[in-house]
């Protein structure tokens, strides 16, 4: 018998069942300084893509805007949130250390409390992001309703 | 040219003697006379733009955080502009985004950028999704500056709108470390 794979959007998705505990499968992401440097991001400062000025400025290597992380955990949120991410939720992030060029960030999460609201529950989710080496970048928190 | 250069210049951003030259006329070519951010800016102090969300813009946004979401989807390669899909409708633009662009309000652009200005923290209410191809206006006024273990922080306070339909989208707390 065939058995249909569970597409990915309804496999990896917070459900009101959902227990406080749960750890969420983040996203990983090389910080490419080409990427970095793009005109919509961080072209607007050497900083972020140049690797000389970047040192004459007192920087190992040029570093992310902090935004990127953000977008990074809100990825991750859209991925396990989907629809709930776009009405009434919130992410607060705040950037404890700098994130260099070629980096591999993952971003975490884990569900910290679920409040009933309606139907359903309002979520709290702790976020957070790491290099490889373990050290932290971000922290914060995310809320959105489930089954509201 | 030192080795520690050729190797900070070759192994991040493999360039050329030509692409080396464009890259520090670039440079050079930013530098301006500036005040810090802190002392730029007063408690009080309004800024507001309108920005047209365009499908192309947001390609842009999501393609450096390689966020491949179909639901941001409003240009693709071949049919170029389409509505897109998404559970609201049409293509929505990613829950981020717009508070990317608050920095490019927040800093004047008729002024020169300030130097030393870091994005440290950001309290971000999504209220409604944004549809692709909306014009926002983005409101940031600056609410209070504040020391913090020696460090200058500027709080500000955002709001991103409809201009049109007046649609609150996003309301976002946001602080700036300054030199």
């Amino acid at each position: 018998m065939n058995v249909q794979p569970v597409p990915v959007a309804e496999a990896y998705r917070i459900t009101p069942e959902t227990p406080v505990g749960f750890d969420l499968i983040g996203v990983k992401k090389k910080a490419l300084i080409q990427l970095m440097g793009s005109r919509l991001w961080g072209r607007f400062n050497p900083n972020h893509w140049d690797p000389v000025y970047a040192r004459e400025t007192g920087l190992a290597k040029p570093i992310q805007t902090g935004e990127m992380c953000s977008a990074y955990i809100a990825e991750m949120c859209v991925n396990w949130f989907g629809p709930a991410m776009f009405r009434n939720a919130r992410i607060s992030c705040k950037y404890v250390a700098s994130i260099f060029a070629d980096e591999t960030i993952t971003t975490y999460g884990k569900v910290a409390g679920k409040t009933p609201k309606g139907d359903g529950y309002r979520f709290r989710v702790d976020v957070w992001a790491k290099n490889e080496a373990g050290e932290t970048k971000t922290i914060g928190f995310v809320e959105a309703d489930v089954g509201v | 040219m030192s080795a520690d250069n050729d190797v900070a210049i070759d192994s991040l951003r493999p360039m050329t003697e030509i692409q080396i030259g464009q890259t520090r006329e670039f440079i050079e070519s930013l530098k301006e006379e500036c005040e810090t951010y802190w002392d730029m800016v007063e408690i009080g102090d309004v800024l507001s733009r309108d920005l047209c969300v365009t499908p192309e813009l947001v390609i842009l946004y999501a393609d450096a955080v390689e966020d491949y979401t179909p639901w941001y989807e409003g240009w693709k390669m071949n049919t170029w502009r389409i509505d897109g899909e998404s559970p609201f409708g049409g293509a929505i633009v990613p829950p981020m985004m717009m508070s990317h662009f608050v920095l490019s309000v927040q800093f004047d652009h008729t002024k020169p950028f300030a130097i030393g200005s870091v994005h440290t923290f950001h309290d971000t209410e999504i209220l409604e999704p944004i549809p692709v191809g909306a014009t926002v206006r983005i409101r940031t006024e600056a609410i209070d500056k504040f020391e913090k273990r020696g460090r200058r922080y500027v709080r500000h306070a955002v709001t991103v709108s409809d201009v049109d339909k007046g649609t609150l989208y996003l309301r976002e707390t946001r602080d700036i470390m300054s030199m």
